[in-house]
């Protein structure tokens, strides 16, 4: 059960800018992955969305993984900034939970 | 008299035909029989060089009656009629036998048993030239005079098409006031346009026009006659000072009808609904509408900052209302765009099973998306549960999400909307009953087809606009209601209409007055009259007459037929049709 919450964006957003909400979760970012991790940004970013901190953080090992290449961003439909998206997201961890 | 010298055509229709059926055989086998002068193949009867040959062929033999057996008259009885109207013949001399979809298509393991089944029916066609006779279309004078019934944003448009047209118009709306569901709307999607405004726009046209009657308070009571001339009686419920309603009796030459639909109303605890802070779309536009100023969203004085929307309430049923209600994914949308634009703080949560913002309208959905509105997506097999204020807390809906692998998500809010569509208006069923209007199965009116009569109705010069069909947006109202509008002013202004001239007649001669056939027409189209000698006799009204033969068999004395499908004539088609 995740009790859906605002924390996680609120906090993004005071960081930068996360514009994960224009994703409509069509997948093409978790097939063009080169690194093929079984989760990818799609997944990622709608626990960030529903405020599931928990599960980013049982997902750190996958977060760091990716490469950055930006093969997702270039062909998202919706233009979401993946990669910043995902710096964002290692940002919150690296500091809640790495204490970095 | 009966055709003597009869063309058959038999079409290989390319191969569509050829392959499976032996058109050669065909042709063969039907020489000789009585009547037929000439019989041949052609490759594509319908294409222009053949149809130039047949005409040629019709002229230089003299030929007084025609059968092409090819595709389903559906596609070419009109083709080859006006054919051989060109060719001088009456159109009606002409018989169209479908070889294609009732034999090649449907027999294609069978080419013995196609073509002898082809020779079969080509012969019956022959049967039918040789005892057709020549008939004219009946026609019927109109009266340049429209009654719509119901004036909302389509019936209030469509009487202003028809009133520009300088033709009589008689609205009528059943509420004290017009406008429908639009009227009392502030802010109409994709625009937000007033659609108060709107409306009052659309009367004061109105008022200007001379040649447009409006009666609020009003209904259809009675109706009598049929296209071109209908006899209608409307009531008009008393105003103040008044004690009694108002009877009044009105000639138009075709109606409209543009009696719109209504929110769908949840039951008492459908998704929580009758609860503190459930609420339909309808309520919570009006909570919009009347808080325009507001610079936040407040919900019985409180402000409110969790919004859930759940999608597809009372529409996309797997029984009942199984239809989808077409402009509540845009609707809701649009609205939460309003609120995102009031207060940007607010979270919105869309719990939907398909997001059909169609065309356009997609648009809404991006800026949505943009704008920070989470999108959930529903099984229908699991839809959300709302749990409502227990132990003190707020309302809470569990939903799996599916595109987060079906995960159970807790959403606390504050306030959530039940995303309501259309469904047909009580009141609809006084319409359909005094004109005999048919509904499908989802209760709204049925047009004759949805792509090619998309506004026409089974009873002629009735017409079918907006919601009435079906559910609609305000710009798709207006698009059938104009259309029907214009349906209606094309045999208006014209002055006359044309129809099959397929009724039934009676042979007074025979007729001995039982009434059966009276009982037995479901287009009220024959009544009991009475000869010079006060006998009685059956009187067939050949404007409500459809020809669609109901009265003809429950006739004991064979004293009715439908004209062009006389009983000789059926019984030599039959007589066609057996012989090996």
């Amino acid at each position: 059960m995740i009790k859906v919450n605002d924390s996680v964006v609120r906090e993004l957003r005071s960081r930068g800018r996360f514009d994960a909400s224009k994703c409509f979760s069509c997948g093409t970012c978790t097939a063009l992955c080169p690194v093929g991790l079984p989760i990818l940004p799609r997944e990622i970013f709608r626990y960030a969305l529903l405020g599931a901190q928990e599960e980013l953080i049982k997902r750190q090992d996958e977060i760091f993984s990716c490469l950055l290449c930006r093969m997702c961003e270039e062909n998202c439909p919706e233009g979401v900034g993946i990669s910043g998206n995902i710096r964002l997201i290692r940002g919150l961890l690296n500091e809640k939970v790495l204490g970095l | 008299m009966a055709s003597q010298k009869i063309g058959v055509f038999v079409c290989r229709c390319g191969g569509n035909i050829s392959d499976y059926v032996d058109v050669e055989k065909v042709v063969e086998s039907i020489k000789g029989v009585e009547g037929v002068k000439i019989a041949r193949v052609n490759m594509f009867s319908c294409s222009d060089s053949a149809q130039e040959e047949m005409i040629g062929l019709i002229k230089r033999e003299g030929l007084d009656g025609i059968v092409i057996a090819s595709c389903s008259p559906k596609l070419h009885l009109n083709t080859f009629r006006q054919m051989a109207q060109r060719a001088g013949l009456n159109p009606y001399q002409y018989t169209q036998v479908n070889i294609r979809e009732q034999c090649s298509w449907t027999h294609t393991h069978d080419r013995d048993g196609a073509t002898q089944k082809a020779t079969r029916l080509v012969r019956a066609g022959i049967e039918a030239t040789r005892h057709s006779e020549p008939l004219h279309p009946i026609e019927v004078v109109t009266r340049p005079s429209v009654l719509v019934v119901g004036a909302g944003i389509g019936g209030l448009r469509a009487a202003i098409a028809l009133g520009e047209m300088g033709l009589t118009v008689h609205l009528l709306e059943k509420a004290d006031r017009p406008g429908g569901l639009v009227g009392t709307r502030k802010a109409l999607f994709p625009t937000g346009a007033d659609g108060t405004s709107e409306i009052d726009s659309l009367l004061q046209r109105i008022h200007t026009l001379q040649n447009i009657s409006l009666y609020t308070n009003a209904s259809l009571v009675k109706k009598e006659g049929s296209i071109g001339d209908f006899s209608v009686s409307i009531r008009v419920e008393p105003k103040d000072g008044q004690d009694r309603a108002d009877t009044i009796q009105l000639n138009v030459g075709a109606i409209l009808v543009t009696t719109g639909a209504t929110p769908y109303v949840p039951k008492e605890g459908e998704y929580g609904y009758g609860a503190k802070g459930i609420v339909t779309l309808r309520e919570f536009l009006d909570l919009l509408d009347s808080s325009r100023d507001s610079d936040g969203i407040y919900y019985e004085g409180k402000r409110v900052r969790r919004i859930t929307y759940i999608y597809c309430v009372g529409s996309r049923q797997k029984e009942g209302h199984t239809y989808c209600s077409r402009f509540c994914c845009s609707s809701a949308i649009f609205a939460s765009l309003e609120v995102h634009k009031r207060s940007p703080d607010v979270l919105q949560y869309h719990l939907y099973r398909d997001i059909r913002t169609y065309g356009s309208l997609e648009a809404l959905y991006q800026r949505a998306l943009d704008q920070g509105s989470l999108f959930i997506r529903f099984s229908p097999d699991s839809p959300p549960k709302v749990e409502c204020g227990h132990n003190g807390g707020g309302i809470k809906v569990l939903v799996k999400d599916l595109l987060t692998s079906k995960r159970e998500l807790e959403i606390s809010s504050d306030l959530v909307v039940l995303v309501t569509g259309l469904v047909p208006r009580v009141e609809q069923q006084e319409v359909q009953d005094v004109l005999k209007l048919p509904v499908g199965i989802d209760g709204f009116f049925n047009e004759i087809h949805p792509k090619l009569r998309p506004v026409e109705t089974v009873v002629a010069g009735v017409y079918i606009g907006g919601c009435a069909q079906g559910p609609k947006n305000a710009q798709e109202s207006v698009e059938s209601s104009l259309g029907a509008a214009a349906k209606a002013g094309s045999i208006l202004l014209k002055g006359k209409v044309e129809l099959e001239p397929f009724v039934a007649e009676v042979d007074e001669g025979l007729c001995d007055g039982c009434g059966q056939c009276v009982e037995a027409c479901p287009y009220d189209a024959i009544t009991m009259g009475q000869r010079s000698d006060g006998t009685p006799v059956a009187v067939v009204n050949t404007r409500l007459c459809k020809g669609e033969g109901a009265c003809v068999p429950v006739c004991p004395k064979e004293a009715l037929e439908i004209r062009g499908y006389g009983h000789e004539k059926i019984r030599s088609m039959i007589r066609g049709l057996l012989t090996e």
